[in-house]
């Protein structure tokens, strides 16, 4: 029988590193895709993921279950996610390395204007203009549309209230919209 | 470790007037001064193979845009205050908006507007090398296509 | 009763399954009945689709490695910043610089504020792009190496860039 959970964390606890290496491969690849939802690039996203769960290893014994290891869980990595995207100093916006990538795109963009290029243009533009956003409303936009967690949660996880979870979630949603709004 | 109380006398003296020197310094290059902008507009096209002999400093800039042809159509520069406007009139309607910000670690933040004659075509905020400039390129004109070379120099 | 902005406001939140049942009651009857605030739905059930569309597709990770890496950092009992900090803890000196020790904070300073000995950047005339906003047109940025050249390139959309004169060009690339 699968245990729970607070179950393996109850064994981590007492130092069994097998049920640490459980509740990772449970939650390594949400926390993984929630992390680069926040930080779009897909090395920094691991090494972030794995600092994650290497600070959850190292505070296991401080957690008493009083929210769920999820959100605990959620709460460390969105918090190490913050402060990276803040210290981060590079230029995020993707560079091509001469005009021949340039003008073949435009190339490409200018041959064939339907769902395909529509498509790429959509996913492009939505990623873009989702890193645009503050770390904070980007947070909510991804823990909830992609994680489908509840504002209670969110808030859990950010430590502000459900009204804050809302009213960055709408903004945050009004922000994409302006932005896609050729697209959508 | 614990200094004895004449080198930490010392320390303390030459700590402050050393604060004191750097708080000088820093404020001197932060404090707002205007900025040079200095704008070359140029046509870049397939038409001919002729290189206009003014854009000499730019060549192996704007070689990389492969184009055959490039021709100085304008050059125009003004001081413009930290947080001011500089408004630049671009051909075909268009205008040129550069608002310095900042100027720090010999970086110039600039915010950068190209307007078009109803909306605005591109807003770039970006950090330049005092006396560097970056090229801004694609609005069609006369069968080519625009490139703004964008110098930026700290007064 | 509420009104459309005060509703657009919750329509969200009302997608989302977060309102009160009473809240959610309101919202549904004004958003049956205005069609401005159903398209407001529809568009926000677009996007939101096409958000989870986009972060979902993003490559997921093996699990083996990671925890071969997760396991090795664990093993080492360090944080990876750890390193960088047991690097930084230089034994004191001797304490007897009467004069040299506060002449060398001074000095340092003072060079330090006058840039002598901050990494001299190089001819650098990278532009360091923050920020770009092209109002739903392509843009491309390229970063040339030889030249040191940044270049920001505002592509013709498809319709043609007629926002000025209706001017287009027949020139390639395609502008």
């Amino acid at each position: 029988m699968e245990l729970s959970d607070w179950e393996l964390v109850q064994k981590c606890q007492l130092g069994e590193i097998g049920a640490f290496q459980e509740l990772v491969s449970r939650y390594q690849q949400k926390v993984y895709l929630v992390i680069l939802g926040l930080l779009r690039n897909p090395d920094d996203a691991m090494e972030v993921a794995q600092e994650t769960f290497f600070r959850a290893y190292r505070k296991i014994k401080s957690f008493e279950g009083g929210s769920s290891f999820y959100t605990w869980l959620y709460r460390i990595a969105v918090n190490i996610a913050i402060d990276a995207q803040r210290r981060q100093k590079r230029n995020l916006l993707d560079f091509r390395d001469n005009m021949d990538e340039v003008f073949e795109e435009q190339q490409e963009v200018a041959k064939d204007p339907f769902a395909d290029v529509h498509e790429k243009e959509l996913r492009e533009k939505l990623l873009s203009a989702i890193n645009d956003l503050t770390p904070e409303h980007k947070a909510v936009i991804v823990l909830r549309t992609l994680e489908g967690l509840s504002y209670k949660d969110i808030g859990d996880i950010l430590g502000c209230s459900e009204g804050t979870v809302m009213s960055r979630l709408h903004y945050a949603r009004k922000k994409l919209q302006e932005k896609l709004r050729a697209f959508l | 470790m614990k200094l004895p109380g004449k080198l930490r006398t010392r320390a303390l003296l030459f700590s402050f007037l050393g604060i004191l020197t750097a708080a000088y310094l820093g404020a001197a290059e932060t404090a707002s001064q205007a900025v040079k902008i200095k704008i070359d507009t140029i046509l870049a096209s397939n038409q001919n193979g002729e290189f206009d002999s003014r854009l000499k400093p730019l060549e192996k800039q704007l070689k990389l845009l492969k184009y055959k042809s490039y021709r100085l159509l304008k050059e125009e520069s003004q001081n413009v205050p930290s947080q001011g406007n500089g408004s630049f009139q671009i051909p075909g309607g268009r205008t040129l908006i550069v608002s310095p910000q900042d100027f720090r670690d010999q970086q110039i933040a600039l915010k950068v507007r190209l307007q078009g004659s109803e909306k605005p075509l591109l807003d770039t905020t970006l950090k330049l090398q005092n006396k560097g400039n970056f090229i801004l390129g694609g609005p069609p004109h006369e069968g080519g296509v625009l490139v703004l070379a964008i110098w930026a120099t700290v007064q | 009763m509420k009104s459309c902005d005060e509703i657009r406001e919750l329509v969200g939140a009302w997608g989302d399954g977060e309102l009160s049942q009473a809240e959610a009651e309101a919202v549904r009857l004004h958003v049956e009945g205005c069609s401005a605030c159903a398209e407001e739905r529809r568009q926000l059930d677009k996007l939101n689709v096409s958000i989870k569309s986009v972060l979902a597709s993003q490559q997921p990770i093996a699990f083996e490695p990671f925890w071969r890496g997760l396991e090795r950092r664990i093993s080492e009992k360090r944080s990876w910043p750890a390193g960088w900090l047991d690097r930084l803890r230089m034994p004191l000196g001797r304490p007897n610089l009467a004069w040299g020790i506060p002449a060398l904070i001074g000095l340092a300073l003072v060079l330090y504020s006058l840039g002598v000995w901050k990494e001299q950047t190089p001819r650098n005339n990278f532009a360091a792009v923050e920020s770009i906003d092209a109002y739903g047109r392509n843009v491309a940025l390229l970063r040339e190496n030889e030249t040191r050249t940044t270049v920001i390139w505002l592509y013709q959309n498809q319709e043609g860039d007629n926002e000025t004169s209706g001017e287009t060009s027949d020139q390639s690339p395609a502008f």
